[in-house]
């Protein structure tokens, strides 16, 4: 499954958000997720591809913008071929299945 | 007081917690978890409630059982009271929340991950949404409140005290309107271990889980946990006849004293002062009071308490007044519990009801005042409730009100 249809499963699931609504050019504010709201997210898109990200917070305005960031983790995830800790955060800690 | 918003065991709105209540339904029951079976007795008083009808699912993900109760009981209040938001004046309208447990069931996941899971993953708005002072924060959030928004946490009397304070800041003039009272949500496994490692819960009744707690009773055994909010909107009497409001009951009089003597053991002393502070500070004698809201929780320990209090309060008056115990129906709310209370007083006083206190067959020898045991009494007016609320800790809070009726003749003659 592609990158954005996996967000759009946890947006979908989570936020009861209907699909039609999700662009890829769509602000996330727009969709009920503010600043802390993405704290909550990032949380779900660490779980759902298995990447840690960085203990500061991302700014990531749009979906695309989040669907970018996450190939980009993927991406360098396939090159080390172990878990990506980005922003040389500590070791992952153990994921819960989504 | 001009709204009334219940989120409870007994129903979700002020005229069906009422009715059940008059009728005596019990809303405790054997609650049906996988981790039931490990404790002693699985009961709880639970309120029906889906998150979902009430709020999108963004906001839902913020909020603890504790403050969705809270939410939306202060909606229901503010409906009740056709408060006027576009001519108030934000900044004198406070927000006054009693909660013994706050988020306690965010806190328990959380706990679950670390410990039980053995996972680092704990969620990100757990201290949100566990935080004792949510709920209130929601309630000056959804409403844009930017008055004083506080949190009183003095366990099983927290929402007494929460009211009893917005009523003192209302009379000193600084508020126009408080929005008062109590949530709790604390029937997460955590919290019902914890409360039954104290041995304060009562034994299920062998032929009817809804009558195991049995306030007053020879047979009580202790208390039944329960869930829900209770929010309620008070108001200066003037600006409340100025806006044409329905008023439910004038707060007359706040009375808190501690124990200052044992962390759980309820003293005589205590209770008894804080009924004589309530008096005074409502300005009757004790033979002016009609009828009585006890505590009443069912343990050993407050029934007999509580009763010897009253008698040393009010004398021989104490065997007139009648007392109703209605947490033998809807459980413990524990911070939740005063203000559920203190709102079924006035809705009962507004109805001529005298509450039943269910589930007493036979009264224990040192209880022996009128209980209103098993069966309510209809058509008997009456103008003068107060409601006792104590707690773990000793603080010990009571609540005098008077019916609307008999306020606006006391008002008109100057009193």
């Amino acid at each position: 499954m592609q990158t954005f249809e996996r967000l759009s499963k946890i947006l979908v699931k989570n936020y009861k958000i209907d699909p039609t609504r999700l662009t890829l050019d769509g602000p996330l504010e727009e969709l009920g997720i503010d600043s802390l709201g993405m704290a909550e997210l990032l949380f779900f898109i660490e779980d759902e591809f298995k990447v840690q990200l960085p203990f500061d917070p991302v700014a990531l305005p749009t979906l695309g913008d989040a669907v970018c960031y996450i190939d980009g983790l993927l991406a360098a995830q396939q090159v080390t071929e172990t878990p990506v800790i980005a922003g040389g955060a500590p070791p992952a800690a153990p994921h819960r299945p989504v | 007081m001009t709204g009334i918003g219940i989120i409870s065991p007994l129903g979700n709105s002020a005229a069906e917690v009422l009715g059940n209540a008059t009728a005596g339904r019990s809303a405790i029951c054997r609650i049906d978890e996988p981790w039931c079976k490990r404790l002693v007795s699985p009961l709880a008083a639970c309120v029906k409630f889906s998150g979902d009808e009430h709020f999108d699912a963004p906001k839902l993900r913020m909020l603890d059982r504790v403050s969705q109760f809270a939410i939306v009981a202060a909606r229901q209040a503010l409906d009740d009271a056709r408060f006027d938001f576009e001519n108030a004046n934000r900044q004198r309208v406070g927000v006054f929340l009693g909660t013994g447990m706050g988020g306690s069931q965010t806190t328990d996941d959380a706990y679950h991950t670390l410990y039980a899971e053995q996972s680092d993953r704990v969620k990100p708005f757990t201290i949100l949404m566990g935080m004792t002072n949510a709920p209130a924060a929601w309630i000056g959030i959804e409403y844009e409140l930017t008055g004083p928004n506080l949190t009183y946490s003095t366990a099983c009397s927290s929402s007494a005290v929460s009211i009893g304070e917005a009523w003192m800041r209302l009379r000193n003039g600084d508020l126009d309107v408080a929005i008062a009272g109590g949530a709790e949500a604390p029937l997460s496994f955590g919290a019902l271990k914890a409360w039954e490692a104290l041995h304060t819960l009562a034994r299920e009744d062998p032929f009817d889980a809804s009558k195991s707690c049995k306030p007053f009773s020879k047979s009580r055994s202790g208390m039944v946990l329960g869930e829900g909010a209770t929010i309620v909107v008070l108001e200066d009497w003037e600006r409340a006849i100025r806006r044409g409001a329905t008023i439910h009951g004038e707060l007359i009089g706040y009375g808190v004293v501690t124990d200052a003597s044992h962390i759980t053991r309820p003293t005589v002393t205590g209770q008894a002062a804080a009924m004589r502070a309530g008096l005074q500070a409502a300005g009757c004698v004790p033979a002016s009071i009609d009828t009585i809201n006890a505590h009443g929780t069912g343990t050993q320990a407050n029934d007999a308490v509580e009763t010897a209090a009253i008698k040393q309060v009010f004398g021989a008056d104490a065997y007139r007044i009648p007392i109703s115990a209605t947490k033998a129906i809807h459980g413990h709310l524990l911070g939740a519990s005063g203000a559920l209370e203190f709102a079924l007083s006035l809705l009962a006083m507004q109805h001529d009801i005298l509450l039943p206190t269910m589930h007493l067959e036979i009264a224990a020898e040192d209880c022996d005042l009128d209980y209103v045991p098993n069966c309510a009494r209809h058509n008997v007016k009456f103008n003068t409730v107060m409601s006792n609320s104590f707690a773990f800790g000793g603080t010990n809070a009571v609540l005098v009100a008077r019916s609307a009726q008999s306020a606006a003749v006391r008002c008109a003659e100057g009193n």
